[in-house]
């Protein structure tokens, strides 16, 4: 291993340092992938949260409840507000996405709870 | 910035996403996969329709691909022949244009999807060894049309878990990139062993 490690730094020292980097990358990358499938394979962490930049619809979507149920929740009428994001509506009703994330938690636990 | 992308999207909808698939075509750092994941499941969830998606993603994409390979054809060519004055370089330069050319059909194909961020290097590659554009651009349509509907089938199924199946494909995908090229570079490694000759420059595109 010594021997051929000191041929290759004679003959192509270059290919052998990218091929040193090139091996540590793909490992770093291995290892975070190994990392992220113990962390996401708990359910606890499944659980997307609300963000700002997400949609009536897709927090609905997402969260397997009604879409109804959601637009309602945010004091919206039934059309027109599909393709607006959280943040868009928080700014339009004066509230902030905080307000608008509690609102729409309680209602989608109230549906899993009512198993819907 | 992926929050401000995201946002972006649900106001201007998949014209963003053909903006971030022909910037990831040209090595830019956007979450392009991202991009085509969420997009996904606004489609599951009602907010974008597909077919629009789909064609944007993809146009991006093969004119990301279309640019690079243009830039390779004008600018590689000319760096290729100033590193062929010196002749040793000139022979390596020579067996990567050869070998480009008869597989490059290959390269392009996986490097659309399966090793999707060594693409934009392989075409700057493609255009500086002036593989056929015919056969660049048919390997360009079809391994783009694999990673977009990839993408967005996937964001579709799993559309309540795109930060999840984000993050793993993201890694996957540097796993197989950074393997293939330290696959590569041991056939290299192999090869400079088996000929005995001396160091070899720098700068080889092998």
């Amino acid at each position: 291993m010594k021997r051929l490690t000191r041929q290759l730094w004679e003959k192509n020292r270059f290919g052998l340092i990218a091929f040193v980097l090139a091996l540590a990358v793909s490992l770093f990358f291995i290892l975070r992938l190994g990392i992220f499938w113990i962390y996401w394979s708990d359910p606890a962490h499944r659980l997307q949260p609300i963000e700002g930049w997400m949609t009536p619809g897709y927090v609905a979507y997402s969260h397997h409840v009604p879409k109804e149920a959601v637009i309602e929740a945010l004091g919206l009428t039934p059309d027109g507000h599909f393709h607006k994001t959280l943040d868009d509506i928080a700014e339009e009703s004066g509230r902030s996405v905080e307000e608008l994330k509690i609102l729409l938690n309680a209602v989608i636990a109230e549906k899993q709870k009512a198993g819907e | 910035m992926i929050e401000i992308l995201l946002e972006w999207m649900s106001h201007y909808g998949v014209l963003i996403i053909g903006v971030t698939t022909l910037l990831s075509c040209l090595a830019l750092p956007v979450p392009s996969s991202l991009m085509m994941l969420t997009a996904g499941g606004f489609i599951a969830s009602g907010d974008l329709t597909a077919l629009p998606v789909i064609s944007f993603a993809f146009a991006g994409a093969v004119f990301g691909d279309q640019i690079g390979y243009h830039l390779g054809r004008g600018f590689g060519t000319r760096i290729l022949s100033r590193l062929s004055r010196n002749p040793k370089r000139a022979k390596l330069a020579q067996k990567a244009t050869d070998y480009l050319r008869k597989r490059g059909t290959v390269a392009v194909f996986f490097s659309r999807w399966l090793v999707s961020p060594l693409g934009p290097y392989v075409n700057l590659a493609g255009g500086a060894s002036s593989m056929s554009w015919m056969r660049f651009s048919s390997a360009s349509f079809t391994g783009e049309a694999v990673w977009v509907l990839f993408y967005v089938s996937t964001g579709y199924v799993f559309a309540d878990r795109i930060v999840e199946i984000s993050s793993l494909l993201g890694n996957a995908s540097g796993a197989l990139a950074a393997g293939t090229v330290t696959i590569l570079l041991g056939f290299w490694l192999r090869h400079s062993l088996r000929s005995g000759q001396a160091r070899k420059p720098a700068d080889n595109s092998d």
